[in-house]
């Protein structure tokens, strides 16, 4: 299934007992979305194509007492109305959450307009704001969770793709974390660091080779989880994987996360160029290219061993 | 119901209080406070945003998108006991409360503003909530010219329409003047009425310093079941023959004795 329509479904479960929960959307869809309309008309808010106007009319909403989701392609929902975030969510302390769907390059049969690869680094500069990117249904389903219990300023990251899910799911425990490990850090082993759907790339190598490699999912990447740097704390070396530009991206996160709380491994970031992919082929075909494929990633490890 | 020989001499009154403040605190929009200073006593002393004493706050929500000349409602604010007039006399301290731009940490300041283009859209988000939830709410936006110059203000007025949100009552302070020059010469954003009108807004247009155009146009609109917009026009920095319809005045400027002086009389 795909996350949006897990995340929609929460909600939809909550609007049952819960009507102070709207849900605005600048014409963008889901299954589960119509599924919402249908049920819950009053709950449901269509903003136009209009992302600007959109968070506005979201801390009208927020103001009033109410539970605000927004939702709209990545591409457009973060750095086209990104000062609407700031001045309404961000400096009021509102309940919005932005669900932002097709980060990285979702929309790669679209084109560079359509690409969401600098949404991570802009948001987690929004004081105030939270930073979610699941890579399976569990996560998904305990953000959508988190967002309805606890309503609060943020910005959860979907990928376009149904994502598969990984062999056990996120625990309460896991969740409360803000991360989830799989495999044990020892000195031996290389660690990858991810999230979304890049953390599936990760995820094929350490299947293939469980006494090589260590995967952590941080799906909350802001506030950074504290407790990773305890459990990073003798690490050496990390290779943080995202599908952002350069810039800002979940190295910069991780870095910045980890050297706060006086851990400083070598931290290699696998990520896109810096460059406007025109390009076509798909996403595959594109991530291949510009070094974010599995290879590339299993390369990185091989450097790290020389 | 008060005169309005008494809204004017209020009005009077609070721009006196303000440019008292600014010329203390030596920063400020005197210019965009001035012009929208009666329009505002209109509202609050007119007794169009209903006070409940009991609870000592305002029913309907008044939301300044022009932020910086929220503290226009300041004086206001402290007189209906809404703003303690602690903080009020405060202000210009470092640990003031009030600020050249409002936020909602202030008492009656039901929005945090600064960047243009905004309020609309909150309004119009919180109008709909009061709809949908039937609470006899409305809400008051008022917004300068300039703001007609972000795509926002369209985007949320298209909104507002296709919403039919009555509860929402649009003012534009229409100085004809930004930073730079005159609207006309920056960017011409006439005919503002008729491209409103083509949104299928009711719109009307009032001399902002009338108080009988204004209390007038505000009956009307309150009597309304549809979206209305109010077009106020206004001259910058109204009441004082220094600052009336000079850009500069946008922001506070230097003032010589004789200039104090004398904006001291033409306001008392």
């Amino acid at each position: 299934m795909f996350q949006r329509d897990i995340f929609i479904q929460e909600i939809i479960k909550k609007l049952e007992t819960d009507k102070s929960i709207y849900f605005l959307s600048a014409d963008f869809g889901a299954p589960a979305l119509d599924i919402l309309r249908d049920r819950f008309p009053n709950n449901f808010i269509h903003c136009g194509i209009s992302e600007q106007a959109m968070l506005d009319i979201a801390s009208g909403l927020a103001l009033d007492g109410n539970n605000v989701f927004v939702y709209a392609m990545a591409p457009f929902l973060s750095l086209r109305a990104i000062e609407q975030a700031k001045c309404g969510p961000g400096l009021m302390k509102l309940p919005v959450c932005l669900i932002s769907v097709g980060v990285g390059l979702g929309y790669a049969d679209a084109g560079p307009t359509h690409y969401s690869t600098e949404d991570f680094s802009c948001f987690r500069s929004i004081v105030g704001s939270s930073v979610f990117t699941p890579s399976d249904v569990s996560t998904t389903k305990l953000i959508a969770q988190e967002m309805l219990n606890n309503p609060k300023f943020s910005y959860v990251r979907l990928d376009r793709e149904i994502l598969p899910n990984h062999q056990s799911e996120t625990t309460a425990n896991d969740y409360k974390k803000g991360y989830k490990i799989y495999g044990s850090i020892d000195d031996k082993k290389i660690i990858y660091i991810s999230h979304g759907k890049m953390f599936h790339k990760c995820m094929e190598l350490f299947l293939k080779e469980k006494d090589k490699f260590c995967c952590i999912d941080i799906f909350k990447s802001k506030p950074f989880p504290k407790q990773l740097a305890t459990d990073l704390a003798t690490s050496k070396v990390l290779i943080v994987v995202d599908e952002q530009s350069p810039s800002g991206n979940l190295s910069s996160c991780v870095h910045e996360g980890l050297s706060k709380l006086n851990v400083f491994p070598k931290i290699i970031s696998k990520s896109l160029p810096e460059k406007y992919i025109f390009e076509n082929g798909g996403r595959k075909y594109l991530l291949d290219k510009f070094g974010l494929s599995t290879n590339d990633l299993l390369e990185a490890s091989k450097e790290i061993i020389k | 119901m008060i005169k309005l020989n008494d809204l004017e001499n209020l009005a009077k009154k609070y721009r006196h209080d303000l440019f008292e403040k600014l010329l203390l605190i030596k920063q400020g929009h005197p210019g965009s406070i001035f012009s929208m200073m009666d329009i505002v006593v209109s509202m609050y002393h007119g007794g169009f945003i209903r006070f409940d004493k009991k609870k000592n706050e305002f029913l309907d929500k008044v939301l300044i998108s022009k932020g910086h000349a929220t503290a226009a409602l300041y004086p206001i604010l402290r007189d209906f006991g809404v703003l303690p007039a602690s903080e009020w006399n405060n202000w210009g301290h470092k640990e003031s409360l009030l600020r050249v731009f409002g936020n909602t940490s202030i008492p009656g300041i039901d929005i945090t503003s600064g960047s243009l283009g905004h309020c609309i859209g909150s309004g119009a988000g919180m109008a709909i909530s009061y709809k949908r939830k039937n609470q006899d709410k409305k809400v008051y936006v008022i917004i300068s010219e300039g703001e007609l110059y972000e795509g926002s203000t369209w985007e949320a007025l298209l909104f507002a329409k296709h919403n039919e949100l009555d509860n929402l009552i649009i003012v534009i302070d229409i100085n004809s003047l930004i930073i730079l020059g005159n609207t006309k010469d920056c960017l011409n954003l006439e005919p503002i009425k008729s491209k409103i009108q083509g949104l299928g807004i009711k719109t009307s247009e009032i001399n902002g310093h009338n108080f009988n155009e204004l209390i007038t146009a505000f009956e009307s609109v309150q009597k309304s079941n549809e979206l209305n917009c109010i077009l106020a026009k206004t001259i910058k920095g109204k009441g004082s023959s220094i600052m009336e319809n000079k850009k500069n005045w946008h922001y506070w400027n230097p003032m010589n004795e004789d200039e104090i002086k004398k904006t001291r009389e033409e306001l008392s």
